[in-house]
């Protein structure tokens, strides 16, 4: 467990009054008052190294005074530890965007969500629920089935008012548009800045991979500044997590991240397992097939970013030759787990079944074929000299700005900064396979593409050891957890009336797209108290105004398709 | 009287001939480069209508043709009708210098394969391809999207720069032909015995960049970028009006540039050239029906290789283009043009 240690922070305590450690396997925690947060934080990152921004966010205690206890999560590549920090407030909490923006992103979510107000925010609107929305969501009181009355108005009622005629009766003929007031609001701050055009980008455009809406203030080609509008896919997963079963939730992390759902899934059962304290009573086989299978699935996600990546940039072959590759897997990943998208194959101790017969030489086929191929990819693109005047020198991500907007995953690897969850963190067989952790130079969108490249040949060195390790292994050996003492903890395949102890934990694993985190507040029983998820697609695309600042509407694409965001899990 | 009636009824005849070969060849080549991006891309591509596909074309048409016609709100509806106009009649019109073949005789009448010989052939060429521009600008302008004006916008941009690189770029071959007639320079180079590629390499090269670049092809194809700006300037047009650009941009006028690059750099009919000696004609069984299918051969060859490049690059970025038009091509043209004038007196002779 890569926390920090207590006394590591012992120094500081008689700088700040009221600072209080405390230390527990699955959490190294840091208390303090709200007055000094400010200053702690900025201890944190310029004077012990605590410099890239992982999370926050608020757990609601409705019946405490103050209420809410706020959190952030703060780690240091260098030495590998991470620290959390918590403090109490009763609604108001100091703004953090000056020391990560990538915090800026996330107290807007807070603020959407549990209603929180941060004083020096500098655009303090509502994340994904639209402006006139009077509610706060993840708040306890906030009931399950939600409001009635509320309602939503769309675009076509606030220009047109009760005129509209058939067809163009939006409110009866189409879904209302979610983040109108967001629109509206930033479209009247634009007409100031007298910039040309202002383009709507999204939020149902081929470029933008899903439903994400960008505004672009355009002179000429020249994207003056970019605007980013979330919440078309909200779908309150949160909310969700703390009124379902520890294991009936694991269906939910499919669906955020659609195109890595066993990385995602993986994620969350190594989370509750930690959590339950049994991550070494999961047998080894378990162990080794979870690690395949998310490796599996991770190069299936990087072939689709491939595939979109060149499509992107019109090169329109790569894209078929891609997902010819990716229906291969496709058909692996459903052989043996069933389902092609959505998988939901691990569970709290172990995989749902063994494998298959001939699963193995079904993936050793793979494994040797596929090299072949990316190496073909490789003689279209990476030498070639449009694609390098397309990558080389856009977009360029410095390792200050990783740290700065919280980037993980690829997009940190690709600006030279070492961040490998299965590496720092090693969690199931990540320990006992050897592989590398390729980073880039620039930082530009070439290195980040080279680095994805990369990762598909480490993935598949990693799914060759576990496959060797597999072969070795009894056909009978177990692949499920036995309970370890049944008066205590049940521990069933279904995962029904499974009890978690009281306790928090902050674990997250390695997705395509980045850190997927989970903080999991437990009070006991059968369901979480609160579940924060840390999505790695988010915190990537809050560099991305930074980035499009004084590009060209081509690099939009270039960009975009650089940082992968999937919306599923940006939105959740 | 008589030569005037003849004259009237052979020049209605080729005018029907181009106009249907044009028009329907220009239709089946979206089969063509539907296969060919198919076995590019490692699969069968249109096989369900017809033999392989081969109805595929009729299909498409008739489903564009019944489909509703749409029109932007706040659009102007007659400049958005006259971009079509202005697309499909200057690039047709370019068939009309373009010789398929030697004269022959029939009945009695000598007949040039080439609807006007015209002395300022090459000139009416480029002038028909710059008006090309107003057809985009005005569907651009007339759609009333966003999209749509930035896709108009960038092309008017390359064709403003290429226009001016591919003028320069065939004026090497129109020195050592010494004339701006199509059919004379395809004459002067069988009489001197030498296809001026083997002279202008430099040019041939430009001249098929500028083509790709005017024609709107990989990697020059950014005034449609799917990816970013969904399909340009024809992203308010449907039905039939829709297809109508992209038989225009990438059918009509690929053939018809790709024609005049034959004709300027590769003989016109003539068969394979060795230079200054003669020409060697490995399809003489045809008689006198070889040269046409040389022709043929030429212009299906140039057009086979723009649909490879379109099938493999990626797509440049709209300032890269614009300067690899001024600060490349059109240097290079200079220079080239200036070898030009040094070798033309040896050609002359």
């Amino acid at each position: 467990m890569p926390w920090a240690k207590g006394e590591e922070f012992l120094e500081l305590k008689q700088r700040f009054e009221g600072l209080e450690v405390e230390e527990k396997p699955t959490i190294t925690t840091l208390h303090v008052p709200k007055g000094k947060l400010i200053e702690l934080l900025k201890a944190l990152k310029e004077e012990k190294g605590y410099k890239l921004f992982i999370d926050h966010s608020v757990v609601d205690f409705p019946d405490r005074k103050p209420r809410f206890q706020a959190f952030y999560i703060l780690y240091k590549v260098e030495e590998r530890k991470r620290v959390v920090v918590k403090t109490w407030t009763d609604g108001v909490l100091p703004s953090i965007e000056k020391l990560w923006f990538a915090g800026k992103w996330a107290e807007r979510e807070c603020y959407d969500m549990f209603g929180i107000q941060y004083e020096g925010h500098e655009n303090l609107v509502r994340a994904f629920m639209w402006e006139t929305y009077q509610h706060y969501p993840l708040r306890k009181d906030f009931p399950l089935e939600g409001y009635a009355t509320e309602y939503l108005p769309s675009l076509n009622e606030v220009l047109w008012g009760e005129n509209l005629q058939g067809l163009m009766n939006y409110d009866k003929m189409h879904t209302p548009v979610p983040t109108l007031e967001d629109l509206e609001i930033t479209e009247k701050r634009r007409l100031q800045k007298k910039a040309q055009i202002v383009l709507n980008w999204g939020p149902l455009h081929p470029g933008t991979h899903g439903t994400m809406w960008f505004l672009f203030d355009l002179e000429g080609e020249r994207v003056y500044q970019c605007d980013v509008i979330l919440g078309q896919l909200h779908r309150g997963v949160e909310k969700l997590a703390e009124n379902e079963m520890y294991n009936q939730f694991l269906v939910y992390t499919d669906r955020m991240d659609y195109l890595s759902a066993l990385c995602s899934n993986q994620a969350w059962v190594v989370a509750i397992e930690r959590l339950l304290g049994i991550e070494d009573l999961v047998p080894e086989k378990a162990k080794y097939i979870r690690t395949m299978m998310s490796e599996l699935q991770r190069i299936n996600s990087h072939l689709l970013w491939l595939g979109t990546y060149a499509l992107d940039l019109g090169a329109l072959t790569i894209f078929l030759y891609a997902f010819k590759e990716r229906e291969k897997l496709m058909d692996i990943i459903e052989g043996i787990t069933g389902a092609r998208l959505t998988i939901s194959y691990p569970r709290i101790g172990g995989v749902r079944m063994d494998l298959p017969e001939g699963a193995i030489e079904v993936i050793r086929a793979f494994i040797k074929r596929f090299p072949k191929e990316l190496k073909e990819w490789e003689t279209i693109l990476s030498r070639n000299r449009i694609w390098l005047r397309r990558n080389i020198g856009v977009g360029i991500i410095s390792k200050e700005d990783v740290y700065f907007y919280g980037l993980t995953g690829p997009v940190a690897r690709g600006s030279g900064v070492p961040y490998d969850l299965r590496k720092v963190e090693p969690y199931d067989a990540y320990g006992w396979v050897e592989f590398d952790v390729p980073v880039g130079e620039n930082g530009d969108v070439y290195d980040r593409y080279l680095v994805r490249l990369e990762e598909m040949r480490q993935s598949l060195r990693i799914v060759e050891q576990c496959l060797n390790a597999l072969e070795k292994m009894p056909k009978n050996a177990p692949f499920f957890a036995e309970s370890p003492d049944p008066k205590k903890l049940k521990l069933p395949l279904d995962g029904i009336g499974l009890k978690v102890q009281e306790g928090e934990i902050y674990s997250s694993g390695e997705n395509p797209r980045g850190e997927l985190g989970f903080y999991v507040y437990s009070t006991g029983g059968v369901k979480p108290y609160r579940v924060k998820i840390r999505p790695g697609s988010m915190y990537n695309l809050c560099i991305y105004p930074k980035l499009m600042k004084d590009r060209v509407i081509a690099d939009a694409v270039t960009i975009l398709a650089s940082l992968d965001p999937v919306v599923g899990e940006i939105d959740r | 009287m008589e030569g005037v009636v003849a004259w009237l009824v052979i020049t209605l005849i080729k005018i029907l001939v181009i106009l249907g070969i044009v028009l329907g060849i220009g239709a089946y080549l979206t089969l063509v480069e539907r296969k060919v991006a198919a076995h590019i891309q490692r699969r069968p591509g249109p096989m369900v209508v017809g033999w392989h596909g081969l109805l595929q074309p009729l299909a498409d048409g008739l489903k564009l043709l019944t489909k509703e016609d749409l029109f932007p709100r706040y659009g102007n509806r007659f400049l958005y009708n006259l971009a079509l106009v202005m697309a499909l009649v200057p690039a047709t019109l370019v068939f009309a210098v373009v010789p398929f073949g030697p004269e022959f005789e029939v009945f009695g009448i000598k007949v040039k394969p080439i609807l006007t010989d015209v002395n300022i052939g090459l000139l009416l060429v480029f002038a028909l391809g710059s008006m090309a521009v107003f057809a985009i600008a005005l569907a651009g302008w007339a759609s009333n999207s966003k999209y749509a004006l930035i896709g108009s916008m960038r092309k008017a941009g390359i064709v403003v720069s290429y226009e001016v690189v591919i003028t320069f770029a065939v004026m090497g071959p129109i020195i050592l032909a010494g004339t701006l007639s199509t059919y004379d320079i395809v004459q002067k180079q069988i009489e001197q015995k030498l296809w001026y590629l083997w002279l202008q390499p430099i040019a041939f090269v430009v001249y098929m960049f500028a083509m790709l670049a005017e024609t709107g092809r990989v990697p020059f194809d950014i005034q449609e970028a799917e990816a970013e700006l969904v399909t340009g300037f024809t992203v308010e047009y449907g039905g039939m009006k829709f297809g109508l650009f992209p038989l225009v941009e990438w059918y009509i006028e690929v053939l018809s540039l790709s024609a005049i690059a034959v004709v300027l750099f590769l003989g016109g009919w003539s068969p394979i050239n060795i230079p200054f000696l003669g020409f060697v004609d490995p399809l003489f069984f045809l008689g006198p029906l070889s040269p046409f299918v040389w022709f043929i051969l030429k212009v299906s060859l140039l057009f086979l290789f723009v649909l490879w490049l379109h099938w493999t690059l990626p797509r440049y970025r709209i300032d890269q283009v614009t300067e690899t038009a001024w600060k490349v091509m059109l240097p290079l043209t200079l220079v080239n043009l200036v070898l030009t004038a040094v070798v033309a007196p040896l050609i002359w002779r």
